[in-house]
C-alpha cells in the first residue's frame, strides 16, 4: 500500500515538474474508469435493439432486461466516480 | 431577491446567489429534538415519508370498484409494482414481498424528485446514510429468507455450484460468494448514491455558473456573459435528464431487490 501511494506521488510530482500540468490523478482515474462501462452500456442497450428488432412482441420483457443489465455495468462507472471524490 | 432554497439558512439578499460563508451551516438547522440537530435531510427525509403516506392514503382510503381519477393514477404505479417486479420476478410468492417493495420504490422516487423540485433543489438519497440503509435492509432480507427457506443449502448452493464443471467450482464458487454477500449490497447502495449525486452537483454548477456568468455583465466581456446563457441552456436540459434518471434509478433499486430477492427463494435458477 506504501509503494502505491509512493508511486502515485512520484507520478504527480513528475508531471507537475516536467510540464507544469497541477491537480490530481483523480480525475485521471475516473476517466479510465469509465471507457469500460460506456462500451459495456453500448453492447447491452445495441443487442437489446437488435433483439427487439427480431421479435418485437417480447420488447417488454426485453426492455426490463436491458434495464437490469445498463444498472449492472454502469455501477463500475459510479464507483470510479465515487472514488474521484475520496482520492 | 428571495432565498430561492426551502431548506437553507438565512441569505445575504444583497448578493445574486445565497451562499453562506461557511458551508458547514447547510447542515445545522436551528432546532433539536433531545440533543440532536435536526438537519435538512432529516427533515426532508420526514417530508418524503409524509407525502408517500399522504398518496397512498388519499387514493386507497375508500375503494370502490369504479375508479376515481387519482385512484386510478395510482393504480398504475402500484400495479406496475405488483405485476411487473413483485409477481413477475418473484414469482407467485412475490406478493409477500409486494409492501416492501412498494415502500422502497415509492420513498426512493419522492427522494429522487426532491432533486427536481423547484424549491427544494437537494435529493434526499444524496446522502450515502440513506441508501446505504435501504440496501442493508434488503441485504438483511434476502440473506434471512435464503437461510430460511434453503438452510445450510443456500450456502453450499453459492460456494459450490452444481451447473459448473468440477474444475472451476471453487473460483466460480469464490466469486459467487463475493458477489452475494459483499458486492451486491455495497453496489446496490452506491448506484442510487452517486447518480444522485452526480446529478445534483453537475445541476448546481450548471445552474449556478451560468446565472452568475449572466448576470454580472457590467462586469466581465460580453462573450463571457453570453457563454453564461449557454451553460444555463444546458444546464436546463440536465434538468429534464436529471427527471428520467430520478425514476429509473428508484425502478432500477426495486427491480434489483426483487431480483436479489428472487435469487433467494428460487436459488436453483
Amino acid at each position: 500500500m506504501d509503494a502505491v501511494l509512493a508511486v502515485v506521488n512520484a507520478a504527480t510530482v513528475l508531471a507537475q515538474e516536467a510540464t507544469g500540468i497541477t491537480g490530481s490523478l483523480n480525475v485521471v482515474g475516473y476517466g479510465l474508469a469509465a471507457i469500460g462501462p460506456g462500451i459495456g452500456v453500448g453492447i447491452v442497450a445495441g443487442n437489446a435493439v437488435q433483439a427487439m428488432a427480431r421479435q418485437p412482441e417480447v420488447a417488454g420483457m426485453l426492455r426490463t432486461t436491458m434495464f437490469l443489465g445498463i444498472a449492472f455495468t454502469e455501477a463500475l462507472a459510479l464507483i470510479g466516480f465515487v472514488l474521484f471524490f475520496l482520492g | 431577491m428571495e432565498p430561492v432554497i426551502l431548506a437553507a439558512e438565512e441569505c445575504d439578499l444583497t448578493q445574486p446567489v445565497c451562499a453562506p460563508e461557511n458551508v458547514a451551516e447547510f447542515f445545522v438547522f436551528d432546532t433539536t429534538l433531545w440533543n440532536t440537530p435536526i438537519t435538512r435531510t432529516i427533515f426532508l427525509m420526514g417530508l418524503a415519508a409524509l407525502v408517500v403516506i399522504g398518496i397512498l392514503f388519499v387514493a386507497y382510503r375508500k375503494p370502490t370498484l369504479i375508479r376515481s381519477k387519482f385512484q386510478t393514477a395510482i393504480d398504475a404505479l402500484t400495479g406496475f409494482i405488483r405485476e411487473d417486479v413483485s409477481i413477475g420476478i418473484i414469482g407467485p410468492e412475490g406478493i409477500k414481498y409486494y409492501p416492501y417493495l412498494l415502500s422502497i420504490f415509492l420513498f426512493i422516487l419522492v427522494g429522487n424528485l426532491f432533486e427536481v423540485t423547484p424549491l427544494i433543489n437537494f435529493p434526499i438519497t444524496s446522502r450515502m446514510a440513506i441508501p446505504a440503509f435501504l440496501a442493508i435492509v434488503t441485504y438483511l432480507i434476502f440473506v434471512i429468507v435464503g437461510f430460511a427457506k434453503n438452510g445450510f443449502g443456500y450456502l453450499g448452493g453459492i460456494v459450490w455450484p452444481q451447473s459448473v464443471p468440477v474444475a472451476m467450482r471453487p473460483l466460480v464458487g469464490l466469486i459467487e460468494f463475493v458477489s452475494y454477500f459483499a458486492i451486491r449490497p455495497f453496489s446496490l447502495a452506491v448506484r442510487l448514491f452517486a447518480n444522485m449525486v452526480a446529478g445534483h452537483v453537475m445541476l448546481s454548477l450548471l445552474l449556478v455558473t451560468g446565472f452568475v456568468f449572466t448576470t454580472s455583465i457590467g462586469e466581465v466581456s460580453l462573450l463571457k456573459s453570453g457563454a453564461g446563457l449557454l451553460w444555463f441552456a444546458l444546464g436546463l436540459g440536465i434538468y429534464l435528464f436529471e427527471i428520467l434518471v430520478a425514476v429509473l434509478q428508484a425502478y432500477i433499486f426495486t427491480l434489483l431487490s426483487a431480483v436479489y430477492i428472487q435469487s433467494s427463494v428460487h436459488p436453483e435458477h
